[in-house]
């Protein structure tokens, strides 16, 4: 079918008004949307077989189902919590990563007598403290949207609380991989500090990224 | 039923609909109507996003299948959907045999009015 067939369907229509309405992870979202068009089009279908024209079928699909305003608040909520799951997931498993190929440098920095300045050491091992702690509260949101929300409630600010928390891990780690690549006294240690420079540049595209569409979430 | 009354009981009305096997979103919409007798109002578009949410809580798992031209998400109870459903259904007793006894406490043989 052509793109302007397919648009010109009010099934697709009300499929594309939705999509436009709700922010979250692409792929939940596309998911989402994907399985609620397939579901008008079902009711949509259901009323025509039994003699109803096409036009005056999706209407009354659309009635039953809800309109876009009516539906997509619950739909956005669920995607709020896959976006702030997203964002914990992202801090999770790069927070871990980058304190590991911090600790040859922190530990030792380029050998014997040739450690990392005081000041910087503890800088470093600060913003390494902020990120294990971002990452231990990512552990917390993951268990408390997860499972254990059979239970709990998921407190309302969490995911803007989750947003902050991507935002701070994602600027902690970029100050401390600055903080050790400046300070390391030779080049001795480079493929190391290359290595976690560009992890970081990854990591922190990602958690910002996620941590930025999560306040967007949060706050629609 | 409105659908306001409904919403409290959606979680425990999905459940137990899947509890013979695996259905796809429209299909649980219309096995909810049949077996309510047409008697529950609700958006049938919010089902979709409490599908998710229970999927998320680990009670129910998906996976897609392609019918025909279309892809088609079917759900089913995982154990942790049945335990739920056991205490879904615990629960709605003990609701309506402690809010029978107040409103029609005659009719309930055994019982002191």
């Amino acid at each position: 079918m052509s793109g302007a067939g397919r648009r010109a369907d009010p099934v697709e229509e009300y499929a594309a008004t939705l999509a436009a309405a709700l922010r979250g992870p692409a792929r939940a979202k596309a998911r989402m949307v994907e399985e609620m068009r397939d579901g008008l089009a079902d009711a949509a279908e259901a009323h025509t077989r039994q003699g109803t024209p096409r036009r005056r079928a999706v209407d009354l699909a659309v009635r039953e189902f809800g309109t876009v305003d009516e539906v997509a608040p619950s739909c956005q909520r669920e995607l709020t919590v896959a976006q702030t799951r997203h964002t914990a997931r992202t801090v999770v498993l790069s927070a871990p990563l980058l304190i590991v190929c911090w600790y040859p440098l922190l530990a030792a920095g380029d050998g014997p007598g040739r450690e990392l300045p005081g000041p910087a050491r503890l800088l470093a091992v600060q913003l390494a403290g902020v990120a294990a702690v971002a990452a231990l509260l990512a552990v917390v949101t993951l268990a408390a949207t997860g499972p254990l929300a059979r239970r709990l409630p998921v407190p309302r600010g969490l995911p803007l609380a989750v947003a902050w928390t991507g935002t701070t891990a994602g600027v902690a780690m970029v100050l401390a991989t600055l903080t050790l690549a400046i300070a390391s006294p030779s080049a001795g240690n480079w493929p190391l500090i290359t290595f976690a420079c560009g992890l970081t540049a990854v990591a922190h595209g990602m958690v910002a990224a996620s941590a930025r569409m999560c306040r967007v979430c949060a706050r629609t | 039923m409105k659908s306001d009354a409904v919403r409290g009981h959606l979680d425990g009305l999905l459940l137990a609909v899947l509890e013979p096997g695996p259905l796809h979103g429209y299909a649980i919409i219309t096995a909810v109507q049949r077996r309510s007798g047409g008697a529950l109002e609700l958006r049938t578009g919010t089902i979709y996003p409490a599908l998710n949410r229970l999927e998320r809580l680990g009670l129910l798992s998906s996976n897609w299948q392609s019918v025909g031209e279309r892809r088609r998400r079917c759900y089913e109870l995982t154990d942790a959907g049945r335990a739920g459903l056991a205490e879904e259904r615990t629960a709605w007793r003990e609701f309506t045999t402690a809010i029978g006894s107040v409103l029609d406490p005659v009719a309930r043989p055994g019982h002191a009015v």
